[in-house]
């Protein structure tokens, strides 16, 4: 197997935009149409990262859910990075994005994390305030997202791809 | 009760059942692999699961990606895997000596069971979520709108309570001013010189019209219309017509406009009128048509005809758009204050005195060459004495020649000298106090033939009076006054006690029918 290659998860509860930011990274698609993710969809794309080999990141979107269970951390196994994605206009997931972090360490000390605050094409209805997401920038990166517009989503999979050795 | 059966507990044909069975449903598909991960062999149908036969190895890549990370050494089991072509599987990794194999069931049936059970709660769980975020959004609106309400009574009981203290502080002053002019224009005798008459009529008419601009903000300001209060009396026409023409024609003249107002009797009956109104009306439209006009003519008729004032303005004036018709008859509207000066309120003041005195209203215009107004007003009944409490029959012989005694309540001495001097014009003897309590004891002890007391009197209040007197059994007719012309003051003071309902400023006919029905009554 490539050495350069590196598992990262998709992690935050239902509706949030997971699949949809995947297909945006990966396909550059968009569909407005909700359909729940079920077990695993796994896709990948190879990143270029200034001065090192390119990496290519097998990026699995797990199905949304408020707190990880025996079959999430199945999924999780062997993964470097996480990208924990909140929903803009639902506070609550955001505070569901933070516990799903403070599960996983217990499997996955060492996984690198960025979060991604979704929906910034709705930002008139986020209930997020900026001083949180001003917070939370001290303790792990946070990018503002539209997984409809593409705002953010390049910046938010580079970003983690930059965090992950070598 | 048994443990669950373990596989060896079945018979072997059994065993070969479920064997068949779970291997029909799941299609299992095997991929073989060494330790470098290269593929080796491939049983089962590859298709089913977006595997291309002849290019199995770049499949087995792709599932490769599914271990990163993973050591080795160990089975893997990973439910619910999307495969290449969108298919759902349960993925095993089995570790053998020499390599690994990788198993693939299909679980596309149980994917799409779970799938529409998540489904259908994930979305019930979202529009509950947007349902009850909505829900505090209408109770926050709610809310504000409460509040806003809550201010918005304030400031209307605020600007009621404004309203009548100005509806009386100007009401009653000009009680004064026109009364007394009154007896000025009755006591110059017995012709007055030239500018005598020129200051008496230059004083009258603009206490007229300084009374129709209080009247047009007071009349706007009322919010509730069905609170105005028609006052029908017997109008003359006559002086109307010749109060108006010199109110206007000097100004008219002055802009070298044929001025004219024409009266036509073709009814022979008494007009009965608001005639307050009718004036606050004709003030209103030709004021408009002078101003309006800078050349050509200003026109006015009044006709009593089938029990009905026809009042017509018309003018060769700037005219009115075909696109402003309806907006001149808003308040403060832009076209009135556009067109050079004036609030832009004294049509809807015309229209509202139209609608109250149950008239129509007409307007045609050219713009550049003039407007007619028309409006028909029908004319409306005397009111009728209310009914009052049993009065005193002793005087029922001897009414004609007994001096008959008022007793005026009120506080302000302007009015109170006013009334005294009118009332003894009119052959009564006459009585005054300034305040209820005395009035009360003055009543009681020297019972007057008509008490007339004004209602907003310090302390005790004229209505507060009357229903005490009432209350002790007194039975003499008894005329309220008072500055608020609404239906609800006069019902306040009727309920009472009262016998009739006068409001300020007073006309002095009315006044006189008012003490000559008292009179009648007694």
């Amino acid at each position: 197997m490539s050495a350069m290659a590196r598992k990262i998860c998709m992690l935050g509860d239902f509706g949030v935009g997971k699949t949809s930011l995947v297909s945006r990274y990966v396909r550059n698609t968009f569909s407005d149409r909700y359909l729940t993710t079920v077990g695993v969809k796994v896709d990948s794309k190879e990143v270029i990262r200034d001065g090192r080999d390119p990496l290519k990141l097998v990026v699995w979107d797990i199905a949304g859910k408020s707190a990880l269970d025996a079959l999430n951390m199945s999924y999780l196994r062997g993964a470097s990075g996480l990208l924990l994605v909140a929903d803009g206009t639902r506070e609550q997931t955001l505070r569901t994005a933070i516990d799903l972090l403070l599960q996983s360490r217990s499997l996955l000390s060492g996984a690198q994390a960025v979060l991604l605050v979704n929906k910034l094409d709705l930002v008139e209805r986020w209930e997020v305030a900026p001083s949180t997401l001003v917070e939370l920038r001290k303790t792990l990166p946070v990018i503002e997202t539209s997984a409809l517009s593409g705002d953010g989503v390049d910046q938010a999979f580079v970003e983690l791809a930059r965090s992950l050795d070598p | 009760m048994k443990d669950a059966p373990e596989l060896a507990d079945f018979s072997p044909e059994v065993e070969r059942h479920i064997a068949r069975f779970l291997f029909e449903r799941a299609q299992p598909l095997l991929l073989e692999f060494d330790s470098a991960w290269h593929l080796i062999n491939l049983q089962g149908d590859a298709n089913r699961f977006g595997f291309d036969v002849d290019n199995a190895q770049a499949g087995a890549r792709q599932l490769q990606d599914l271990f990163i990370g993973l050591s080795h050494d160990e089975s893997v089991d990973l439910p619910f895997v999307q495969m290449p072509n969108g298919r759902s599987a349960h993925v095993h990794l089995l570790v053998a000596g020499d390599g690994y194999r990788v198993l693939l069931l299909d679980a596309q049936g149980e994917h799409d069971r779970q799938q529409a059970q998540q489904q259908t709660s994930n979305e019930a769980s979202l529009i509950g979520y947007q349902k009850g975020k909505a829900i505090a959004q209408l109770r926050q609106i709610r809310s504000e709108l409460e509040q806003q309400r809550a201010r918005l009574q304030d400031a209307n009981a605020l600007k009621n309570a404004l309203i009548a203290t100005l509806s009386h502080d100007f009401r009653t002053p000009l009680t004064s001013v026109f009364g007394y002019l009154h007896l000025l224009e009755t006591r110059v005798e017995p012709e007055p010189d030239a500018e005598t008459r020129h200051a008496l009529r230059a004083i009258r008419r603009n206490a007229n019209y300084l009374f129709t601009l209080a009247e047009n903000l007071l009349e706007y300001a009322r919010a509730d219309t069905r609170s105005s209060l028609l006052a029908p009396v017997e109008t003359d026409l006559q002086a109307m017509q010749e109060d108006l023409d010199g109110m206007f024609r000097p100004l008219a003249v002055e802009q070298g406009l044929d001025f004219g107002i024409e009266l036509e009797r073709v009814d022979e009956t008494t007009p009965v009128l608001d005639e307050l109104r009718v004036r606050q009306i004709l003030v209103n439209l030709i004021s408009n048509a002078v101003r309006y006009t800078h050349h050509g003519e200003v026109k006015a008729r009044l006709a009593w005809k089938d029990a009905a004032l026809l009042i017509e303005v018309r003018d060769t004036g700037i005219g009115i758009g075909e696109d402003y018709r309806e907006r001149v008859f808003e308040p403060f509207n832009k076209v009135g204050q556009a067109a050079g000066s004036g609030a832009g309120l004294g049509l809807s003041i015309v229209k509202r005195l139209v609608r109250q005195m149950h008239g129509t209203l007409d307007l045609q215009s050219t713009l550049g060459k003039g407007s007619r107004f028309r409006i028909v007003l029908p004319g409306l009944a005397l009111a009728k004495p209310a009914d009052a409490p049993l009065l005193s029959s002793d005087a029922a012989g001897g009414t004609q020649q007994r001096v008959r005694s008022v007793l005026v309540v009120d506080d302000d001495p302007d009015i109170t000298h006013l009334l005294e001097v009118m009332l003894t014009d009119l052959g009564f003897r006459v009585r005054s106090v300034g305040e209820a309590t005395l009035a009360v004891e003055q009543a009681l002890a020297n019972p007057p033939d008509v008490l007339l007391v004004d209602v907003e009197l310090p302390g005790l209040s004229g209505n507060t009076a009357v229903f005490r007197l009432r209350a002790k059994g007194y039975r003499g007719h008894i005329v309220t006054l008072s500055a608020t012309p609404t239906e609800e003051a006069r019902k306040v003071a009727l309920n009472a006690g009262a016998n009739q309902y006068l409001t300020k400023p007073i006309n002095i006919d009315q006044l006189a029918r008012a003490m000559q029905r008292a009179v009648s009554a007694a």
